[in-house]
């Protein structure tokens, strides 16, 4: 009965708080990607029996995916480890309410498992079953089959709650998480040991023997007691948040910075912002990961010829830093907006310092991704125009982009629930401003050649670059006409 | 200098504040009383530029707020949390508005000493950044920013809410020496009938948006103020 109530709550929560209206045309291109998504892995259920039995025909199909399902369990922990914010409601206007502690703690629990998120990957198995387990092995068993899927992806839910509320989402404990993956991993390539035998016997009972789903249930079941017991032990809010409420000191020192006036001295509150709240600090550690996106690309023989992919790619690995903050260079000043603007900042002086922010980004990335030179000249001159292209032309691009938006951002509330929504749809956001130096070095590679394209780019980076005085003083006039209407957007309280 | 020339704000159809003059002389302290939703934090917004008049306009020193910068060196102004850098130190978050005045670093400590009776020992050396203070203190890191800059003018919403009594008496008395001493124009709302009489020269009652008193502090005032407001 509460267990409803509080589950209307958070819906109405989701759908009044301000940004969802605001939002609507991204919300519909989220929904149109999501199709999509869903189309994708429909389709590589359906043909998820050949995939794997080209992968390795002495396995039958089911032996595969049972063998590697493991390590998706522990990838999948991972994922959640990074991505998935912990349930964590207003406690406090409940707490004093005559409701029974264990129905709220249930919730707190249950409802990280009712998210559609979750069950995305039944798109992959059902088909999965219903084609190739139906066949071999029978209607009782293809059931078993998803329900395990269920449960598993239930046992991770809960059990990375419990390890994100016992050792916190922090930078140390993601690091000893990909250490534990990494040697797993190394045991199996150098044949020490084998996960991908246990996982297979393993998943294999569970799947074929009558009782087998037994396992899996009682593994639910620890980690939901698991859970209980820490928030028996952990009776107050202050304590199993505790690790989230405590602010550390990052960033004592930013002295270079004195050097730069009113606008090194604001650079250096945007740097401690962004290292003191952990909501931007778990972006920047995801950025880590995106630089390794290269790899994938620049080694495969299928791009390596397509140039307007690998332009992509080195548009994209030039500006990452950019590219994932520089819509909120301005909505992540909303806590201090209206401080900010009554302080003795000229307009001018605060623009210029986001624009020499984000250039200072661009700048690291390059120097970052040097590396990626070691895979030949067409890569070095690549990186070399895009990161003219971002630091001249889309710089801009996004810094109008921040100013267009509105919406509060709450840094220092570590996980909303909008926590993977914004940082997905900015992503979003971004494939425009991305496409157009895309369609040019195709256009040209197609019609004449692409260092005609890397030519144009590399121009109009140039262009930008020695125009900026004036384009900031754009932008100027652009946030002065918007300034109102960010103050207010700011102002409002979104829950 | 504050000058108000037919200053109107309407919020979705709704006048929320409709000022046809209001003149503030330097050096004179203001105070603004009102019920809730009487328009004072919206006249002080619009003072600071924080927010659009829909008709009219403010001007500090003959120059219109609007769209400028040049009066943000002249005043000083808190509102609300909303205009603290709540995830800086408030050694840090006091270098950083020095350096926007062009204060040097011992400059900044020199201001912090003088701060020392105000403070009371609960803000510096601490550890501690802004987000983790309490209201109250963070209320006194506030206002202590805004003076920071020399301002001529200084803004303050509710300056004595949140703070412990010795802490009200003490803004009190520091507030009537800044006065005297720098002939400081002072704009301040209260709730607290009592502080703001003795506070301030001038009280403008607000309602609906419309000056409805606008008198000189003498004996009287707060006996006038509390016969208004009594229901």
């Amino acid at each position: 009965m509460i267990f409803t109530t509080l589950l209307i709550h958070e819906w109405k929560k989701g759908f009044r708080s301000q940004g969802f209206y605001k939002n609507l045309a991204v919300n519909i291109l989220l929904g149109i990607f999501v199709i999509y998504l869903a189309s994708v892995l429909l389709f590589v259920g359906l043909s998820l029996e050949t995939i794997l039995s080209k992968i390795n025909d002495r396995l039958s199909p089911l032996d595969m995916y049972n063998g590697g399902l493991l390590y998706l369990m522990i990838s999948g922990l991972l994922l959640r480890f990074f991505m998935q914010p912990l349930s964590s409601f207003d406690l406090l206007p409940y707490q004093i309410l005559p409701i029974k502690r264990s129905a709220i703690i249930n919730f707190l629990l249950v409802k990280p498992l009712l998210s559609v998120v979750n069950y995305f990957g039944l798109f992959v198995i059902i088909p999965f079953a219903y084609q190739s387990i139906m066949k071999y092995y029978g209607m009782e068993v293809s059931i078993r089959f998803v329900m395990c899927y269920i449960l598993i992806i239930w046992f991770n839910s809960l059990t990375t709650n419990y390890l994100k509320r016992k050792f916190g989402g922090g930078f140390w404990s993601m690091v000893s998480l990909v250490i534990v993956l990494g040697g797993v991993l190394a045991m199996e390539y150098f044949e020490f040991y084998s996960l991908f035998n246990s996982s297979m016997q393993l998943f294999n009972y569970m799947v074929l023997s009558s009782l087998g789903l037994i396992i899996p249930m009682v593994a639910v079941l620890l980690s939901y007691g698991l859970n209980r017991w820490f928030f028996w032990q952990n009776y107050y809010p202050e304590r199993f948040n505790i690790i989230q409420n405590k602010s550390r000191i990052y960033m004592n020192t930013l002295t270079f910075l004195n050097q730069f006036g009113s606008m090194g001295e604001l650079i250096g509150v945007e740097i401690k912002l962004l290292f003191r709240h952990k909501r931007s600090r778990s972006l920047l550690s995801m950025s880590l990961v995106f630089l390794l996106y290269g790899l994938i690309f620049y080694t495969n023989d299928i791009y390596t010829t397509n140039h307007t992919i690998l332009f992509f790619v080195a548009l994209f690995e030039t500006g990452l830093l950019m590219y994932t903050c520089g819509q909120w260079v301005i909505s992540w000043d909303s806590s201090f907006f209206d401080g900010l603007m009554t302080t003795n900042i000229s307009i001018n002086t605060y623009i210029k310092a986001n624009y020499t922010l984000l250039i200072g980004f661009n700048i690291l990335c390059f120097l970052v991704t040097t590396p990626y030179f070691y895979f030949g000249h067409e890569i070095t001159v690549m990186h070399l125009v895009a990161f003219l292209y971002n630091t001249g032309v889309n710089v801009f691009l996004l810094i109008i982009l921040a100013i267009f938006n509105t919406r509060k951002i709450d840094l220092s509330r570590s996980s909303t629930m909008n926590y993977q929504g914004t940082s997905f749809k900015g992503f979003l956001i971004m494939i425009p401003m991305m496409t157009i130096p895309l369609v040019v070095i195709w256009l040209t590679s197609t019609f004449a050649s692409y260092t005609v394209g890397l030519w144009v780019l590399g121009g109009l980076g140039i262009t930008g670059l020695i125009s900026h005085r004036y384009l900031i003083k754009q932008l100027v006039q652009i946030f002065n006409a918007k300034k109102y209407a960010l103050a207010d957007g700011f102002r409002e309280r979104e829950l | 200098m504050i000058e108000v020339i037919d200053l109107k704000k309407v919020y979705g159809g709704i006048t929320v504040l409709d000022v046809p003059h209001l003149s503030i002389l330097p050096g004179e302290s203001f105070g603004l009383v009102g019920n809730n939703g009487a328009g004072k934090t919206t006249l002080f917004r619009l003072i600071l530029d924080l927010t659009e008049p829909t008709t009219g306009e403010v001007k500090i020193y003959e120059l219109r707020v609007k769209r400028n910068d040049a009066w943000k060196a002249t005043t000083g102004s808190f509102l609300d949390e909303s205009f603290l850098i709540d995830f800086l130190t408030p050694e840090e978050y006091f270098y950083f508005i020095g350096k926007l005045h062009n204060k040097n670093t011992s400059e900044v400590d020199e201001f912090m000493v003088s701060m020392t009776e105000f403070f009371n020992q609960e803000i510096m050396d601490k550890k501690k950044l802004i987000r983790d203070f309490s209201k109250g203190n963070q209320k006194k890191i506030g206002i202590a920013a805004a003076l920071l800059g020399d301002p001529q003018i200084l803004i303050l919403d509710e300056p004595f809410t949140a703070l412990d009594p010795s802490s009200q008496i003490r803004l009190k008395r520091f507030l009537a020496e800044l006065q005297e001493k720098l002939n400081l124009t002072l704009l301040i709302s209260s709730h607290d009938l009592n502080h703001i009489t003795d506070v301030c020269q001038r009280i403008v009652v607000l309602e609906k948006g419309q000056i409805v008193k606008d008198i000189q502090t003498n004996e009287g005032t707060q006996s006038e103020l509390e016969a208004y407001f009594a229901v």
